[in-house]
């Protein structure tokens, strides 16, 4: 018995033991790699993001299926103002586009380990976005929505009446950031359109979520039509997400500005029928 | 009604799409956790002790830690603090990738359950064919091996048919297998948006192919049966 404790004892001392050398090396690995990185990032300019994207020849955009800013035709191929917007980003960079559907929750993480080069996907530009990325100039604009039944619609027509609400929201989201700031009783959930599966399932009184997506997405003739739109919370505006410290922002910018100078941005976004939602550059 | 019906062959067709990739995942998983799990086994049932100590130990990390936490570290690990992606971002790098989370996972929980079998043979059995004059690897291969895969039959079925429900969370990874594609039309995908019955729906396809599995693997159980 004595010698059963004490192997135990032992095998959990090599277990503490090799799990703190795991941490030291990885730590120590991380270290190094990132002291090569700001190395060879001071030695020589090749070690950008926008070169890195160059001599690789594909920008590889992370998105989401969202009319009308990204979705397939009926070919498969993507559409959209943002994905016709981002073919046009990287003809004029001189390399391929490749999209690439993302579980929005892992954006970041998809970001900084480089499976993608930016997400370009209708994102509202939030502190924890701006935070987190470096993004864009604003290019659309948007407001955050509060969806409920189309029976008790003209009740809630004004802030006041939100507050004995259960509210279902995007965690992360704008949406999420409004019910917050107003002191909303909100349930998290994983996507916008779970959100409305809540209302609409009666699980929850009513959701926020984006006035775009709510234009496509409720009323008549769609899969909601008992829902619909009541007041707008608040304005917000679309950017583009690039890694923390990207030059490739400040080199989209410049695309923005070129292609809004010479109109083929709106001629785009007429296509999308978006033209009434996009920020001067 | 009409528009359920001019609906309908849309998301069919987009869910057996879906529903081949995550077939396709199940098969790899299969055909890579049968081997590596017998490695494992034979590992953890190892006289030399360190590598039975650190066999167990890794089936211990597996299988004491989630999947989901699993595949975000295989796909995103490499990247983040490698800095160097080796699985890329397109699908097919997604695809390896949750494949290897699945292999190792489940490789880790066929080890346990062949060990169980492998053990439970009863040792008059290793005996028997010690007297016969039958080597040692005669005696796995031919005695032990062969009534162990009877006695795993059961708790492998088991573990089968969790299996096909599983691989629905390599979605985490942006893997599109069925439920992807289900809740794909609920925010809106090829014209449809809003619509919550294909993601409902996609509970017939996990159903017919469990029970399909169910009754393929009833029948092995049945053919295994002589050995009593």
């Amino acid at each position: 018995m004595k010698k059963k404790i004490a192997m135990t004892a032992a095998l959990m001392m090599t277990l503490s033991l090799i799990g703190c050398g795991n941490t030291e090396t990885a730590e120590t690995t991380e270290a190094v790699a990132s002291t090569e990185e700001t190395v060879a990032e001071e030695t020589a300019s090749e070690e950008s993001d926008l070169t890195y994207v160059l001599n690789k020849g594909t920008l590889v955009v992370g998105i989401t299926d969202f009319a009308p800013m990204d979705y397939k035709d009926e070919n498969g191929e993507w559409i959209g103002f943002d994905a016709d917007m981002a073919k046009a980003y990287a003809k004029y960079l001189g390399v391929d586009v490749e999209f690439v559907e993302i579980d929005w929750d892992n954006k970041i993480m998809e970001l900084d380990g480089k499976t993608i080069d930016c997400v370009w996907n209708g994102m509202t530009l939030t502190d924890e976005v701006t935070s987190a990325m470096e993004c864009s100039n604003a290019y659309c604009n948007n407001a955050q929505v509060v969806i409920v039944p189309t029976d008790v619609a003209d009740q809630y027509q004004d802030e006041a009446s939100l507050t004995d609400l259960s509210f279902a929201v995007e965690a992360g989201s704008a949406g999420e950031e409004q019910a917050t700031a107003l002191g909303l009783n909100y349930t998290p959930v994983k996507a916008q359109s779970d959100a409305l599966m809540e209302v609409a399932a009666g699980t929850s009184d009513a959701a926020i979520i984006d006035s775009l997506m709510a234009a496509a997405m409720v009323g008549e003739g769609t899969g909601y039509a008992d829902l619909t739109y009541t007041i707008g919370l608040n304005k917000e505006e679309y950017g583009v997400g690039f890694r923390k410290g990207s030059d490739l922002a400040a080199s989209l910018n410049n695309f923005f500005a070129e292609s809004y100078a010479d109109g083929s941005m709106m001629t785009c976004a007429e296509t999308y029928g978006v033209q009434a939602a996009i920020v001067e550059q | 009604m009409e528009l359920f019906l001019e609906q309908f062959p849309i998301v069919i067709h987009a869910l057996n799409i879906g529903f081949l990739q995550t077939l396709k995942l199940f098969f790899v998983t299969l055909i890579g956790a049968f081997p590596l799990g017998l490695v494992i086994a034979f590992g953890s049932m190892s006289r030399f002790k360190p590598l039975s100590c650190f066999t167990k130990i890794i089936v211990w990390i597996v299988r004491g830690t989630p999947l989901m936490i699993q595949l975000l570290i295989i796909y995103y690990f490499p990247g983040l603090v490698l800095h160097n992606p080796i699985w890329g971002g397109g699908e097919t790098g997604r695809f390896f990738a949750a494949s290897v989370s699945f292999i190792l996972n489940y490789a880790c929980y066929f080890s346990e359950i062949y060990r169980g079998g492998i053990q439970g043979v009863p040792i008059g059995q290793t005996e028997a064919g010690l007297v016969l004059g039958m080597t040692k690897n005669q005696i796995f291969f031919k005695v032990t091996l062969l009534q162990m895969i009877k006695r795993i039959v059961p708790p492998m079925s088991n573990e089968i048919i969790t299996l096909v429900k599983d691989t629905s969370l390599a979605r985490i990874i942006a893997l599109q297998e069925i439920i992807w594609a289900g809740q794909a039309f609920m925010k809106g995908s090829q014209g449809i948006s809003g619509a919550i019955w294909p993601l409902f729906f996609t509970a017939v396809y996990y159903l017919i192919c469990n029970g399909i599995l169910t009754v393929l693997l009833g029948r092995l159980e049945k053919k295994l049966n002589y050995f009593r």
